[in-house]
């Protein structure tokens, strides 16, 4: 039986290396090395340009839109608060920021540096901070422009965390967290614990924050100043 | 390109990146190779802009004949009141005297009145005269003495003074280049990200930025999110296909902390600048709002936080009755500069035991253009295309004069043999000279320019 099989095996074999009908097309088999034009790797060599910043408008207008829709002075008047401790006036910082200021003749600034950078976390940490006041402090659910979601009321777990957190990165950076290229929401996770344990610390210094709503600020001031959010 | 030649580069390039790559990963030895783009040094560097064009004639390149176009200054034209080292000499119209020219014993520089106190400093002082700045366009020729390029399309395409310096010598410090209003420009891809001028439009105004309240979270609380946000820049640029962005924003967060921590809140308060450095005349009626720069520079390469500080003072453009004040702004300009040089007479270096910071502290003085040597219809000078350069530097001669005008046109004249030829000196070849005092060959960043080493030390 195994040996009938076997020439039967080979019969099948025999057609397949048959010769070519009369006038049927042979496919030379030649080394795709030889062909002109295939010798190397095809490269793209079209220009590839890295990540860029925004004009700093851009950032601006983005600021007012995710924290409520706001005016630029509205944005000021927010920012300020009563105590007018964490914003001043725009104006301070249109250089610093960035932007161009033709009464002085200072160009736009094309480049971030580490003072702009200082900048960004003065304007975010005000707003950020400004947002956990309103959303965190009796707003309805529906009313919560950026907190859209209910804190958890023990510590949460890193699932709970992660749900939450990707409300806030899909608001910031627009996309899910999840697919972040870096371990983003375990690091945040674990910045949001280091900063709740640093306020529930005995000797603590006194903050007017809570220990959670610091731990969503300090979560709030990484998105908002996020490489990511600053290029694209 | 051969075939060849093309795999043997791409080899290279594999070769480098896996470097790079093994940098980022941790191997310690291959990160310390990576980082060692870092440039350190005990130089420190003042660059000053006179904004708007001064006039040359009433102290680089005195003139006080009525002769071919030149309108000579006189008491009629120019407000005297004040002006120290005005003295009347000849007659020129009726009842309208020039000046006589200012050469204190030993000087071979011929000075103008509107020099000031910095006449004394002679000795230290390097003139290059007659530069041909080929332009009477503000931005033109601003671009062109900042650069050493002329505006290409309306864009500068070179970079700065400032940013050579601080790519060659700062990238170590914590501000590598300061720049209030000076006009910096920073391109191309081989000049390194700490490098780029921090563009300010005033010293104060700074400090705002820096201003943190603790009433919500802390310090520790937003050191911890820098220090995250740098590990995400980090991770970004490291699966990149251009790391460069994600890297400069790793550097400028790890940057900030210090920035945030440090004295550097203190050199951006004026307050505090003028309770440091009570000398500099703050209360000056021209360039009072500029002396808060001076203390910056004095106080932050004392910390030796800087590596170069740049800024700009004026205006100077003068095209109407207002340049009856043109002397008064030259002279105040250089009793500031003198008081510079006097403080860092007076100041130790901070990294050279015994040393003053005089002895490492490179200033430079440039503007975008002269003045017509004609007084136009309404009493002023309008643009022209000649230009002077100022440098007081340990590394350049004293007491020298480089390039001249012609007597009845003001216009620059050849003064050296170039490697181009017989010609007069351009700003490409004082700022290529200024990188030459200190080895830097100019063809590493500059198309044009040549080392005057004649006026180096």
């Amino acid at each position: 039986m195994k040996t009938r099989s076997l020439v039967f095996g080979l019969f099948l074999l025999a057609g397949c290396a048959r010769e070519p009908a009369p006038g049927e097309r042979e496919v030379p088999s030649v080394p795709a090395s030889d062909l002109p034009g295939h010798g190397t790797l095809n490269q793209d060599g079209t220009p590839k340009e890295g990540p860029r910043l925004l004009p700093v408008e851009v950032y601006i207008q983005f600021y007012l839109d995710v924290f409520g829709g706001l005016s630029p002075l509205g944005a000021e008047t927010l920012a300020r608060g009563k105590d007018g401790a964490l914003f001043d006036t725009w104006r301070d910082y249109l250089a610093s920021l960035g932007m161009p200021d033709y009464e002085k003749d200072i160009a736009r600034v094309g480049q971030t540096n580490a003072m702009m950078l200082a900048s960004f976390e003065r304007v975010g940490v005000s707003l950020c901070d400004r947002a956990i006041e309103r959303d965190l402090r009796g707003a309805t659910l529906d009313k919560r422009t950026v907190f859209a979601f209910e804190p958890t009321k023990a510590a949460p777990t890193e699932a709970e965390f992660a749900a939450r957190f990707d409300v806030l990165h899909r608001t910031f950076l627009g996309y899910p967290a999840a697919l972040a290229e870096t371990p983003r929401t375990k690091r945040f996770f674990d910045l949001y614990n280091a900063t709740v344990a640093r306020h529930t610390a005995k000797g603590a210094a006194p903050s007017t924050f809570t220990p959670t709503e610091a731990g969503w600020a300090a979560v709030c001031y990484g998105l908002v100043r996020h490489p990511e959010l600053h290029t694209y | 390109m051969n075939q060849r030649e093309t795999t043997e580069r791409r080899t290279f390039l594999k070769v480098l990146g896996g470097i790079g790559a093994a940098a980022v990963t941790g191997a310690p030895v291959l990160r310390a190779l990576a980082e060692d783009k870092t440039t350190t040094s005990d130089e420190f560097f003042v660059l000053i802009h006179a904004q708007g064009g001064w006039d040359v004639t009433l102290w680089s390149d005195p003139r006080n004949e009525d002769k071919g176009l030149v309108d000579p200054a006189t008491d009629k034209l120019v407000n005297t009141e004040g002006l120290r080292r005005w003295v009347d000499d000849a007659e020129v119209r009726p009842g309208e005297h020039t000046f006589k020219k200012v050469q204190p014993a030993g000087s071979k520089i011929v000075f103008g009145p509107g020099i000031g106190d910095l006449a004394d400093l002679y000795d230290r002082i390097t003139l290059f005269n007659g530069v041909a700045v080929n332009t009477v366009s503000h931005p033109d020729g601003t671009a062109f003495a900042a650069t050493g390029r002329h505006l290409a399309g309306g864009r500068v395409p070179a970079s700065s003074l400032d940013s050579l310096l601080a790519n060659e010598f700062g990238t170590g410090q914590l501000l590598p280049a300061v720049s209030v209003r000076f006009p910096s420009a920073f391109l191309g891809q081989d000049l390194d990200r700490r490098a780029m001028p921090l563009l300010v439009d005033g010293i104060g105004s700074m400090g705002r930025s820096l201003a943190r309240s603790n009433a919500n979270t802390t310090v520790a609380d937003r050191d911890a999110v820098t220090a995250l946000l740098t590990q995400e820049a980090k991770d970004l640029a490291a699966r990149a296909h251009d790391p460069g962005a994600m890297n400069g924003f790793a550097l400028q967060l790890s940057a900030l902390t210090k920035m945030l921590g440090g004295p550097v809140q203190q050199i951006f308060d004026t307050t505090k600048l003028k309770a440091a450095q009570p000398t500099f005349d703050y209360t000056g009626r021209f360039m009072g709002a500029f002396a808060p720069n001076f203390a910056f520079a004095v106080e932050a390469m004392k910390a030796n936080l800087v590596r170069c500080v740049s800024f700009a003072m004026g205006s100077f453009d003068t095209h109407t009755s207002n340049y009856t004040d043109h002397g008064l702004k030259l002279q105040e300009t250089f009793d500031q500069i003198t008081e510079l040089v006097r403080v860092l007479d007076a100041t130790p270096h901070p990294t050279r035991t015994g040393h003053k910071l005089s002895e490492h502290t490179h200033v430079i003085v440039v503007s975008e253009f002269c003045r017509t040597p004609q007084i136009n219809l309404t009493g002023g000078r309008d643009h022209y295309p000649n230009g002077s350069a100022l440098v007081i530097s340990p590394k350049f001669r004293g007491n020298t004069v480089l390039g001249s005008s012609d007597l009845e046109q003001m216009l620059p004249i050849s003064s050296r043999t170039f490697g181009d030829g017989l010609r007069a000196a351009t700003p490409a070849d004082v700022i290529a000279t200024v990188l030459g005092a200190f080895g830097i060959d100019p063809r590493k960043y500059m198309r044009d320019g040549e080392v005057i080493k004649e006026v180096l030390r």
